[in-house]
Formats: structure tokens, C-alpha cells, sequence
């Protein structure tokens, strides 16, 4: 399966991404990851080249929330990218905030699936399930 | 020589000055003593030898090579074809359409290459919306058809064909994913298949379609007849100048005092041409190349001047500069010196619109970061320095906000297309 990851807007936090890109591999996924400093549009346009099945965006320095804002509308105006399943972690807001609250809000942003301060293996072990659950004939792993 | 000026002058009013304008120039290199560099553009040409530049107005009632020889025959005749080296920008460049999947990865990467290859760039599609674009009714020479990495497929339908179909074009070339390429390549006439020009990290490939436009550009260059009879007096390939030029930047900083980052502006009688550095924008192209080339095909001072002037009147702080520079829009409907040096500082202005977020064209430079702007061609010999760093200073205080100041570089002697022209001669 096919994954587009990186970290969105002027957010240089390089890290969660690098293990992103190793776990994600490891997990058998075929990762497209677009590093730091990424934009929205970017992330859609290499879902789009590529044909990837899940988009995963990390933000880590608080600019989720107003990238969050324009998903809905920037994603609209693809003709070929409504069964793409949309996730995003990192710290979704700036300071602690109320996670269920967070989770609800990027949910109503178009996102499937929400990990707000979650580490990398429980989002992952959740995108798993989410797959399987969409999709009922992929009962293995990630690929 | 005199009489040639009143003669050209009738058809280029006002820009007398630039007429058989000849300076000594030292022997710089020895390994170019015995060669002659000419450069053919759509409003004059210059002759280069290691002791003397000489540029000339053309004279439009006569073909190239008989101008080139009734203005400077006593010099072109002392060189043998095989030290004769030229380039043109005289047949107004090849045009390409672009049709591709997006605008961050396949039609900002053929741009990209397109650009760098010397070719003008009339329209990119985004295939998605194929059906709500017009068609254009001039012939485009090349259509490039993009989009996909090879592990995906699928991308393109009977839309493509529908929109093909329509379109006047002499060349297809097909730059996508892998199994596109089959069913295209059966349905599509004539279509030319390269490799991608996306790998499957998504990053671009340039060299097969680089090479391909390159030679279509060489092609055509041959093809056209009044450039093919240059053939008779030179025994070399005749390149187009923006890739000679493009040779010459990373050896810049031998000739002149360039601060990096910087900008080449070529303000020329049809085009304007912008060479500049890659630090200058922040965009996901990494390629070995130091420095990009985007072209605005209408913008220039003779040929072009009519888009010039509608460019300026849609902009709305073209007035003010013109207020700035004390003359009134009637200056538009003159023919003189002084137009042609206002026109000039107004190609600079709005081209720096045009890089600018102002009004982002295809790649927006941090122009804030920039440290200098080098000036090539006609416009070293009509505005002095402190003309262009008004016209820059005007423009960094009403679009950047800002008393950014990056160091103006004029080429009055043609150094960097004589660098590039070696380059290629040594290459040769
Ligand atoms: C190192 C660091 C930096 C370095 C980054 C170096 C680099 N190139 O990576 C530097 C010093 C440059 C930096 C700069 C800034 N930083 Co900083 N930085 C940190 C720090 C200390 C550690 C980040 C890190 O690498 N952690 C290790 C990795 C592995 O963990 P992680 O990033 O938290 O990611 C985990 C999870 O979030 C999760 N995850 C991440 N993405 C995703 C996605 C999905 C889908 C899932 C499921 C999970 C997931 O996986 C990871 C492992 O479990 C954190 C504080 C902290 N302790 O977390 C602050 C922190 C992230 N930075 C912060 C800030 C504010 C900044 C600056 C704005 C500071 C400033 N004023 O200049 C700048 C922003 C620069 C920019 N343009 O982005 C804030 C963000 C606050 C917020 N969001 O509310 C933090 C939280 C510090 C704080 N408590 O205030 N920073």
C-alpha cells in the first residue's frame, strides 16, 4: 500500500518524521516521504502522481491548525482523490489543549483518522485497523 | 556606418545610439584569439572577436546573412568556417503546451525542463481539468504529455485525445508513467516516448527530454531559412543564446564582481529572459544545476513592445513609476530615445512584478535575498546604473516594502554571452 508522509507548512522538526519513514517500511508500506517543509497542495499533488492509498501528515510545531482549516476546500478541487484516507499527528495545537476536542475538530477538517500527542506505533497500529476495516480483504499487514 | 543608422533608425526610431556601436575589448583568452562569436537576436546582432565587440541594428528588408555580411563582411571574412561560432535567438524560440497531473511534481518539472532547454512555454493543462481550457489557435511545435510515477498508470483518457484532436502541434512527446506509455504510444500519432521524468522518489529526471528539446530547438534552428544560411559561413552547430548563456553563468564571478545569489536580466527586442540562481527559490526541483531560466515571451521592447505597454497599463503601480520617472502614459504612443529608455525601465519593473509574489508566475524568487542583478544585452547601452537602481529601488519600495539594495552588474561588453559562446566553442 501506498503512503504519502512528511511534515506540513514551515515546520522543520525533522525528527518523528525520519522514524515515520523507517517504521512505516518496516511495517511494508511503500512510503513516499516528502520531508520537512511541506505544503498542502504538495502533499495532494504527490497522492495524486503517485496513486498513494493513505496520506499521513505530521505537525509538530503548532501550524496544524490553520492548515487544517484548508483541507477541506483545497481538497475539493481534486477530481480523484476521495478514497484517499487522510491522517495527521504531531502536537496539533499549540500548548497541551483538550485531546478529544483536537481529535473532533481535524476530524470535521476531513481527516479519518487524528493523533494528537500519540507516539508513532499506537497511530500506526490504529491506521492498520482502520484499513482493515475499510477495506476487509487486506487482513495482513500494511502492504 | 552613418548611413546605416539612418536607415535602421527608420525602422527602430530612437535607438540610434545602439547602431555599429564597436569598443576594443583585451585578449582575454588565447584559445578564442582566432575565433569570431556572432549572435543573431531578433533585433540586432553582435560580432565578436577577441579584440573587438560590434553590435548592429538588423535591417529587416534584407536577409540575416546579407546584413551580417554588408555590415561586417571585411570582418567575417578573415575567419575560417570552423572559427566562425553563433548562436540566435532569432527565430523567436520553439513553443510547448504542457499537459500534466499537477502542478507541484509533473508540469512544474517538464516546466522546469522546457524552460532550461531554451523553449517558450504557451500553456500548461492540468489534466484533471482538460475540458475547461481553450485551445490555443497559434501551432504549438511541441506538446509534452506528463504525469505519474511508473508504479501507477491509468492517468490519462479519451479526454487527452478529445483535447489533442483539437490542437495544432507538430511534435508529441509522452514524459510519463511507464504503462501509460504503451496504450498512449498506440493511440496517439507520432507520439515520442522517453523516460519518465519522475522517478519513484519523485524526483525529476531531466536529461532524456532535455536532450530531446534541445535538438528540436537544433532542428528548428536549421530549419528556418533565413537562419540555415548562416550555415554557409560557419562550419559549426549554431546554438540558441539563452543556452549559451546558461553556459556561461557558473563562470560569472571570473568577469565580475556577482554577489551570490543573483538574477541575469535579457531584456531583448521580443523576450525578456531571466536566468537566476536556484537558492533563490524554495521549491522541491533538486537538480545538479546551479542556476534556472524562466522566459516571459511577451515582454521586450520592440517586437513585443504593444504586450509590454498592455502589461503596464494593467498594473497598478505602472502609473506611479511613470510618475516617478516625471513622463505621463502618453509616453506609450512615442517613438523616441527617451520612450525607449522609459520602456526599458518599465520591462525591468515588471518583470520583477512577475518574480515576484505580486504576481506570482511560474516560480516566485526570494527576491529579498538576492544580491545582485546582472544586466545583459541592449539595455547596458541605453540605461546607465543609476536609471536601473531607481527603477529597483522603486520596486523593492512599493512591492517588498523594503530598501533592499542588490548590486546592479552591467555587461556592457557582452562578457557573458562571450563566455558561454567559448564555453560551447571549446566544447566543440
Ligand atoms: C528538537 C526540537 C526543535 C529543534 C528541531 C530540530 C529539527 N530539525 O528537528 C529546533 C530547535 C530547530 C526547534 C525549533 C522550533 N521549535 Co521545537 N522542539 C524540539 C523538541 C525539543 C523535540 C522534538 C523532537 O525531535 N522530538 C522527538 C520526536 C521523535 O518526537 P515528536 O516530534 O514529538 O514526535 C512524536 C509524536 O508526536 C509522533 N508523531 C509525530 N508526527 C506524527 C504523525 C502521526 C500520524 C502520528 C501517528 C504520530 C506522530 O511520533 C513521534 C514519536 O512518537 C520539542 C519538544 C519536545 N520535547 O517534544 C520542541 C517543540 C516541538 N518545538 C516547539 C516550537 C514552538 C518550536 C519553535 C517555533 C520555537 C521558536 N520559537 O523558534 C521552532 C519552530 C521551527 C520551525 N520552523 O518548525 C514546540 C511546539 C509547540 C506546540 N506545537 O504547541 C515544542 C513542543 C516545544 C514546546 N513544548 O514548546 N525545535
Amino acid at each position: 500500500m501506498k503512503v504519502v508522509t512528511g511534515v506540513i507548512g514551515n515546520d522543520i522538526h525533522v525528527v518523528a518524521n525520519r522514524l515515520m519513514d523507517l517504521s512505516l517500511n518496516a511495517r511494508g508500506y511503500e512510503v513516499f516521504n516528502l520531508g520537512v517543509n511541506t505544503y498542502l497542495e504538495e502533499f495532494f499533488d504527490a497522492a495524486v502522481e503517485t496513486g498513494a492509498d493513505i496520506l499521513l501528515i505530521s505537525s509538530l510545531n503548532g501550524e496544524a491548525e490553520g492548515w487544517g482549516r484548508e483541507v477541506k476546500l483545497l481538497k475539493a478541487k481534486y477530481k480523484n482523490l476521495d478514497n484517499l484516507v487522510m491522517m495527521i499527528g504531531g502536537n496539533l495545537t499549540v500548548g497541551s489543549g483538550n485531546a478529544e476536542d483536537i481529535v473532533q475538530r481535524f476530524k470535521s477538517y476531513g481527516f479519518d483518522l487524528v493523533c494528537h500527542q500519540i507516539d508513532l506505533n499506537t497511530g500506526l497500529d490504529m491506521l492498520e485497523d482502520h484499513m482493515r476495516q475499510s477495506s476487509p480483504a487486506l487482513e495482513t499487514t500494511g502492504a | 556606418m552613418s548611413t546605416e543608422n539612418e536607415t535602421d533608425g527608420s525602422v527602430l526610431n530612437g535607438v540610434g545610439q545602439l547602431n555599429g556601436h564597436s569598443s576594443e575589448k583585451p585578449t582575454d583568452q588565447s584559445s578564442s584569439n582566432s575565433k569570431l562569436l556572432v549572435d543573431i537576436g531578433s533585433t540586432y546582432f553582435k560580432v565578436s572577436t577577441a579584440h573587438s565587440i560590434e553590435q548592429h541594428f538588423r535591417d529587416f528588408n534584407k536577409r540575416i546573412l546579407d546584413d551580417l555580411m554588408h555590415k561586417c563582411g571585411d570582418t567575417v571574412q578573415r575567419f575560417d568556417a570552423q572559427d566562425i561560432h553563433i548562436c540566435s535567438s532569432a527565430n523567436g524560440g520553439l513553443s510547448t503546451l504542457i499537459i500534466g497531473l499537477t502542478h507541484s511534481y509533473s508540469l512544474k518539472y517538464a516546466t522546469n525542463i522546457a524552460y532550461n532547454s531554451g523553449i517558450n512555454v504557451i500553456d500548461s493543462i492540468l489534466f484533471q481539468d482538460i475540458e475547461e481550457y481553450s485551445i490555443p489557435s497559434d501551432l504549438i511545435d511541441v506538446v509534452i504529455i506528463v504525469g505519474g510515477i511508473d508504479s501507477n498508470g491509468g492517468m490519462f483518457d479519451d479526454r487527452l485525445h478529445a483535447y489533442l484532436s483539437k490542437l495544432n502541434y507538430s511534435n508529441v512527446v509522452y514524459v510519463g508513467n511507464a504503462p501509460d506509455a504503451a496504450t498512449l504510444s498506440k493511440s496517439i500519432n507520432q507520439l515520442v516516448v522517453l523516460p519518465n521524468i519522475i522517478d519513484d522518489r519523485l524526483h525529476i529526471v531531466e536529461k532524456h527530454l532535455k536532450d530531446y528539446l534541445t535538438n528540436l530547438y537544433q532542428e528548428d534552428i536549421e530549419g528556418k531559412e533565413d537562419i540555415k544560411h548562416l550555415y554557409e559561413i560557419t562550419g559549426n552547430q549554431i546554438y540558441s543564446t539563452p543556452f549559451v548563456v546558461n553556459k556561461s553563468l557558473p563562470h560569472i564571478h571570473a568577469s565580475f564582481s556577482v554577489t551570490d545569489p543573483f538574477i541575469l536580466l535579457d531584456i531583448g527586442g521580443a523576450t525578456t529572459d531571466v536566468h537566476y540562481s536556484k537558492d533563490l527559490v524554495s521549491d522541491n526541483i533538486v537538480t545538479e544545476q546551479e542556476h534556472d531560466r524562466i522566459v516571459f515571451k511577451k515582454l521586450g521592447v520592440f517586437k513585443s513592445r504593444q504586450s509590454l505597454i498592455f502589461t503596464a497599463e494593467n498594473n497598478e503601480y505602472a502609473y506611479e513609476l511613470l510618475m516617478h520617472l516625471k513622463v505621463t502614459e502618453n509616453i506609450y504612443k512615442e517613438h523616441s530615445e527617451k520612450a525607449t529608455k522609459i520602456l526599458m525601465q518599465l520591462a525591468i519593473f515588471l518583470v520583477l512584478c512577475k518574480m515576484s509574489h505580486y504576481r506570482p508566475a511560474y516560480v516566485t524568487l526570494k527576491l529579498l535575498s538576492m544580491n545582485s542583478i546582472v544586466f545583459t544585452g541592449g539595455i547596458t547601452k541605453v540605461l546607465t546604473t543609476a536609471d536601473i537602481e531607481d527603477v529597483v529601488a522603486f520596486f523593492y519600495r512599493k512591492i517588498m516594502n523594503s530598501d533592499h539594495k542588490p548590486v546592479t552588474v552591467l555587461d556592457t561588453q557582452y562578457d557573458i554571452w562571450t563566455i558561454g559562446a567559448k564555453e560551447q566553442a571549446t566544447c566543440q
